[in-house]
């Protein structure tokens, strides 16, 4: 299916690598040794007044601060629809909440913790922040989750119901959730340097966390650097020539084939069993064109194709691919179309497609 | 009276998360509410359960919160008087 224009205004990411008020975009990456990565903090009092700033978690900041940079860069103060993505949610005042039921006997516990620990909680701080009384939807479908909300905000938009849409995907990492998913070889359980990870042999993904929010537009102006043209997701394939066929559907359905996309940006995490997906495609159905990476960068979590989109779309802002995020020196043509493929343990795979705009 | 006092504030500034603020900040007479340390009904919220958690103190009729929180010494005042029965 195809939807009605679909234009990027403004983006913004609070990730771990230097991404808020940085002029030059991505060209040095910070390196870790670590057993999972965490964001880069942004001074948030610059963003945020600091009689609220005291109740917000780190989730509600880095979601604050993504959003208003994306604000900011798209040149608006208000929006028709804000859509929010999270796979965990607010997972630091959840874990201060039960574990207070805990300690106190389930007696004595405070609503601080416990208002900030549902997942429509940066929704609705947005909200608050910019007295937003708009429709305002949260979507926690675990690896889909931003795409999700993505694709939400495109169908207002092809629909007539929204010009502005905020739009975004945010998680957090916590010791604790670290840990329980180190037990299902989820993620990696020692440390790991980022820079090393697509050659890491333990078992599972290297952990990270991120926010980054965007603002579309059904219309296109002179913020407009790019155009979202397509996002799909698809469950569990049987084989890789289901997982084949998907993405050349996509690609046909948008009006695309092959040879024009000039970069595809993937989701490799470092899992040894699982990036195998991404190997495959990429010296198969994908082998002529050119790849990048980007969870070195960021690590791995339920919303990270979310920054995927936020390199994307400064890209072909920039007109620039950062060596950061390619295995070789990129040598194709400027990119002006770039597909993004993500998916989570060969379960939850999705595809976003975005481009130069559309001249009008 | 004086070391309740200044536990109070302490105690307070971590419960609430008051960033930026030392407990010689805090005046014990200004109102904690509205135009002095600019506290809201989640704060209050929270006070109430920080006397019961660290002082033992239940307090019964909620009517009463206002005298009680008013400021850092009439919190003082209102823990002695109810830890000494």
């Amino acid at each position: 299916m195809m939807l009605a224009p679909t234009y990027i205004d403004g983006s913004g990411a609070v990730v771990p690598q230097p991404t808020v008020n940085q002029d030059r975009f991505l060209e040095e990456i910070l390196e870790y040794n670590e057993r999972f990565l965490q964001v880069v903090s942004p001074v948030y009092k610059d963003y945020i007044d600091v009689k609220l700033l005291r109740r917000m978690s780190k989730i509600v900041k880095m979601s604050i601060v993504s959003a208003r940079v994306a604000m900011q860069q798209a040149g608006v103060d208000q929006v028709d629809a804000i859509m929010t993505g999270t796979g965990m949610g607010c997972q630091i005042d959840t874990e201060k909440f039960l574990n207070a039921m805990i300690e106190n006997g389930e007696n004595l516990l405070t609503p601080t913790s416990f208002i900030h620990s549902t997942h429509n909680t940066m929704g609705g701080q947005i909200a608050l922040m910019l007295g937003n009384k708009n429709h305002n939807l949260t979507y926690v479908h675990r690896t889909f989750s931003f795409e999700s909300a993505l694709l939400d905000a495109m169908m207002m938009i092809a629909e007539k119901e929204a010009q502005k849409v905020l739009v975004g995907g945010i998680d957090e990492i916590t010791d604790e959730s670290w840990l329980i998913k180190t037990q299902i070889d989820y993620y990696k359980k020692h440390a790991c340097k980022n820079s090393e990870v697509y050659n890491n042999l333990q078992p599972g993904a290297l952990s990270g966390e991120g926010s980054a929010f965007f603002v579309l537009s059904a219309d296109r102006s002179e913020k407009t650097y790019a155009q979202l043209k397509g996002v799909s997701t698809l469950y569990k394939p049987r084989s890789n020539k289901e997982l084949e066929d998907f993405i050349k559907r996509f690609l046909v359905t948008n009006e695309f084939g092959l040879s024009d996309i000039d970069l595809v940006i993937m989701g490799n995490n470092g899992d040894p069993v699982f990036d195998r997906v991404y190997e495959d495609l990429a010296n198969g159905l994908l082998k002529t064109i050119p790849t990048g990476r980007f969870k070195h960068l960021c690590g791995e979590y339920d919303t990270a194709s979310s920054f995927a989109l936020w390199i994307a779309s400064g890209i072909l802002r920039h007109q620039h691919v950062p060596s950061t995020i390619s295995q070789h020196p990129f040598k194709g043509r400027t990119p002006k179309n770039i597909l993004i493929y993500n998916h989570f343990r060969n379960i939850n795979h999705s595809l976003i497609l975005v481009s130069t705009p559309d001249v009008s | 009276m004086e070391a309740l006092i200044e536990k109070l504030k302490e105690q307070i500034i971590k419960q609430l998360n008051l960033e930026d603020i030392t407990p010689a900040d805090i005046n014990e007479e200004d109102s904690l509410f509205g135009e002095g340390l600019g506290l809201d009904s989640i704060d209050a919220l929270e006070l109430i359960v920080l006397l019961e958690k660290e002082y033992g103190i239940r307090i019964e009729n909620p009517k009463d919160g206002q005298k009680i929180f008013f400021s850092i010494k009439t919190m003082a005042e209102f823990i002695q008087e109810h830890q000494k029965k």
